[in-house]
């Protein structure tokens, strides 16, 4: 195992805590957690795409941190209707 | 000499992202939340991104792994502003 792969290991044990703001506290303490979750998810991409060598896997990465954008807007813009 | 270089920036990166997630469950209110969401859209990555940089250059890679980290970095406070946003209003 490489730095990259501990690292992206060490990053996956940040969707717990976040996980459990989603589930016991309020929705829109969630949509903070999941936008969190979304820059994690995009980071544990990126080191497992540098741990494994694969440059193909970096897209993987940009898709991902859009669709953290488009979907922290969609929550949002529906959990802030009157 | 630098993959001692890489390893400070991996751990120091994924230290300020394992921080940010505690942040968001110790704080209390939405918006102290919001502030350690935002601060993990920041600091983390661009360790993360100067470490994957030392390691492959800018190469097809490397210019791939600026885009995540520029997307996670310039839409992060787009996102945490709307989110405010939308917190404020159901405050009301």
């Amino acid at each position: 195992m490489n730095a990259f792969e501990a690292s992206a290991l060490a990053l996956l044990a940040g969707f717990v805590p976040l996980g459990w703001v989603g589930l016991r506290e309020r929705a829109i303490d969630g949509v903070a957690a999941l936008e969190l979750a979304g820059a994690l998810a995009t980071l544990v991409l990126i080191c497992l795409a540098e741990g494994y060598h694969r440059g193909i896997y970096f897209s993987v990465a940009v898709v991902c941190a859009a669709a953290t954008w488009i979907s922290g807007l969609v929550f949002a813009r529906f959990l802030g209707r009157p | 000499m630098r993959n001692v270089v890489v390893d400070i920036l991996l751990a120091a990166g994924v230290t300020a992202e394992l921080l940010c997630c505690v942040g968001v469950v110790v704080m209390r209110t939405t918006f102290d939340r919001l502030h350690y969401t935002a601060a993990g859209t920041t600091v983390g990555p661009f360790c993360i991104l100067v470490a994957v940089l030392v390691r492959e250059g800018f190469g097809e890679a490397g210019l791939d792994a600026i885009a995540a980290v520029a997307l996670l970095f310039l839409a992060g406070p787009l996102v945490i502003h709307a989110t405010a946003r939308a917190a404020r209003t159901t405050e009301r």
